[in-house]
């Protein structure tokens, strides 16, 4: 956080002018490994922001504290006007409206899809059973796996699981959607159906972040990319910029390596 | 966008090389491969043509007079004789219940299949009796030893009764069956009216396998639930509770059973007030019950563990509190795994009951003793009868439980990742 023309950047949303979530300042330690260092970023109601950058840089870490999965050390951390706070109300607030996709989908093994899908509804909505299975068929049949629904995770290929956790995330009908590297358990030929689900859902006007190695959705779908190295937000520009011309050097060495 | 369409598969032909078979082949393979194997072959054979001869010789010639004679002792021990109404009302109360509690089960399975679309395959009778011949058989056993005809005639009724239960539970209205749960409370709490209320038979005189079988039934149904509250505590982030928890666990495990029934029958008068003083029997299931909790709880912590952390943060992602977490994610799962060594714990419960005689309750095991003792059957070796004959109960008791629990396993491993 050398270039004060980079933290400027850093905060400037794309999307509408209303801040859907804010983090400023935010530290957080592992023992005495430091895995954020000052993080600015602020994120627009719609917009899509796409968090890419070395492994072992901070970017799991960083999504994870806007639900509370890891507890941020010092700094601020606002979703959809919600600060983060220890109070157990708050949190359980901001995860109703902060829906959350794995790399390992961390499906519910022992509930069926459609039953994966309305537990959220139904225990934390208090939403009656048949509204609940309704409000599921539906969205299975957004994620294009309506026939799934009485299947089991384990008797679903990857692509589909992925899908599933998306339909079941999205049943919270939340404000935000956080997905951490969802494609990168899967077999190649199963991403595209996945980030195809994601541009959709990007396209109907979700507010997301995105960290993933997929640059093909990073260049196509996202209003900005946030590229994070050692813990720091190095540079945030439109994937144009980020892609065809970027100013540090850090990013440059980075996409030499992968593209 | 499906992407599990089948692929088509590719015939291969297989040349099927011609299988030699049949018993000589089979015998040259297996038994007499190698001179060393013949030999052990020859070896075995021997012993178990012996054993078998000495077996059957033993069975054919063996006296049951002294299990003729003390039946009613070993089932339901000083049982006042005039009382037995009560023991066989309390059987019928029970297959009874086991009749409706099956009914329902049965139809909210098939409610369940219903409002997911799926079809529901109802177990056949075939299957009943594939899963509980062994207890079935256990009954006809005991019956053989019966000398009047009465018993059998009972045995009969009370098992047209649990049929009739069946049959009838079809008529049972929609809100009892979606609360199955309050049949076993609904029928344990008349099952011990019919015994004890009315001037009954209290517990401190139920005796015999009748006091086997009580012991472990209440000792699962409270240890059970004492455990999983143990476990959870050990987990809870609450400083006081974990503690708690952890104490009780180490120190009831570290201690051996005989201990805890000894202070039970002997000790636990002492600290309580005269006015409050309970059966023995109570006594005895007090301690049953504390000590098995522990190990549950133990049981239960190694499956909370066997969850992997994901599958909390999936729940918490979604708005779950700690709690419905807890209920709805991680217990079903812990469990789950864990169905064979709980089951294992439940087994060695309803053995260990036979510990009580040695704090003068008269169980089976005692019965058999005392039976040896009576002056016709002094010293005269029957313990060679008896015991084995105490042993077939408890090998029928946990060889069902053990099969009811691989079939548990089966059933629930459906969505295994």
């Amino acid at each position: 956080m050398t270039d004060p023309k980079v933290f400027s950047d850093a905060t400037q949303m794309a999307g509408t002018d209303e801040t859907m979530i804010e983090l400023s300042g935010v530290d957080k330690f592992f023992g005495d490994f430091q895995a954020l260092k000052n993080i600015n970023i602020r994120v627009g109601k719609q917009e899509v922001v796409v968090v890419i950058g070395p492994s072992g840089s901070g970017k799991s870490t960083m999504i994870r504290c806007i639900n509370r999965l890891e507890v941020h050390d010092s700094g601020r951390i606002v979703v959809g006007g919600i600060e983060l706070s220890d109070d157990i109300k708050n949190i359980q607030e901001i995860r109703k409206e902060t829906g959350m996709v794995f790399q390992q989908f961390n499906l519910f093994p022992h509930l069926s899809v459609i039953d994966n899908i309305t537990l959220g509804p139904r225990q934390v909505l208090n939403l009656p059973k048949g509204q609940a299975e309704e409000l599921g068929k539906e969205l299975l049949v957004k994620v294009q796996i309506p026939e799934q629904a009485n299947k089991y995770p384990g008797q679903l290929s990857g692509g589909q699981q992925q899908r599933v956790a998306i339909a079941r995330s999205l049943a919270m009908n939340p404000k935000v959607m956080l997905f951490d590297e969802p494609t990168s358990a899967l077999d190649p030929e199963m991403i595209k159906e996945v980030l195809d689900t994601m541009q959709e859902l990007a396209e109907s006007g979700m507010t997301m972040i995105v960290v993933t190695h997929e640059m093909g959705f990073a260049r196509e779908v996202a209003n900005r990319v946030v590229f994070m190295a050692d813990g720091e937000i190095v540079e945030v520009g439109t994937p144009e910029h980020f892609f065809d011309d970027p100013t540090e050097d850090r990013t440059k060495l980075f996409l030499s390596q992968i593209l | 966008m499906d992407t599990t369409a089948a692929t088509p598969v590719e015939k291969v032909s297989v040349v099927v090389a011609p299988r030699r078979s049949g018993p000589r082949v089979w015998m040259k393979k297996n038994l007499f491969s190698t001179w060393y194997n013949s030999l052990l072959t020859a070896v075995f054979g021997a012993l178990i043509v012996w054993v078998v001869f000495r077996l059957g010789r033993y069975l054919i010639n063996v006296d049951t007079e002294i299990i003729r004679v003390n039946l009613r002792l070993y089932m339901t021990g000083r049982f006042p004789s005039e009382q037995l109404s009560r023991l066989w009302a309390a059987v019928f109360v029970t297959t009874a219940g086991v009749g409706f509690f099956a009914r329902a089960i049965v139809r909210n399975g098939r409610r369940k299949a219903a409002e997911a679309g799926l079809g529901f395959e109802r177990s056949n009778w075939q299957d009943v009796v594939r899963r509980f011949w062994p207890i079935g058989a256990l009954v006809v056993f005991t019956l053989s030893f019966t000398e009047t005809i009465t018993p059998t005639l009972l045995t009969l009724v009370a098992a047209a009764i649990g049929v009739a239960a069946y049959w009838l539970g079809a008529a049972l209205p929609t809100w009892m069956v979606h609360r199955s749960w309050a049949i076993p409370l609904v029928g344990t709490l008349m099952f011990y009216v019919v015994l004890a209320g009315f001037g009954g038979v209290g517990w401190d005189l139920w005796q015999g396998f009748f006091v086997n079988i009580v012991l472990t039934i209440a000792g699962i149904s409270l240890a059970f639930p004492l455990g999983l509250m143990l476990a959870l505590g050990r987990r809870s982030t609450l400083p006081a509770v974990r503690y708690l928890s952890v104490t009780y666990i180490e120190f009831l495990r570290g201690v051996p059973m005989i201990t805890l029934l000894l202070m039970g029958a002997f000790a636990l008068g002492f600290l309580i007030p005269g006015d409050f003083q309970f059966s023995l029997f109570l006594r005895l299931l007090i301690a049953i019950t504390l000590f098995q909790a522990a190990y549950i709880a133990e049981v239960v912590r190694g499956g909370l563990q066997s969850v992997p952390h994901g599958q909390v943060e999936a729940g918490q992602s979604i708005g779950l509190s700690p709690w419905k977490t807890m209920r709805f994610v991680v217990l079903p799962q812990a469990l789950r795994n864990v169905i064979p060594a709980m089951v294992g714990q439940f087994i060695s419960l309803f053995k260990d009951t036979t510990l009580v005689f040695i704090v003068g309750l008269l169980d089976l095991l005692r019965a058999v003793q005392i039976s040896t003792a009576q002056p016709e059957f002094f010293a005269q070796g029957l313990e060679a009868v008896v015991l084995p004959f105490a042993a077939v109960y408890f090998w029928v008791g946990s060889f069902v439980m053990s099969r009811e629990s691989r079939r548990l396993e089966k059933k629930l491993g459906v969505g295994v990742r």
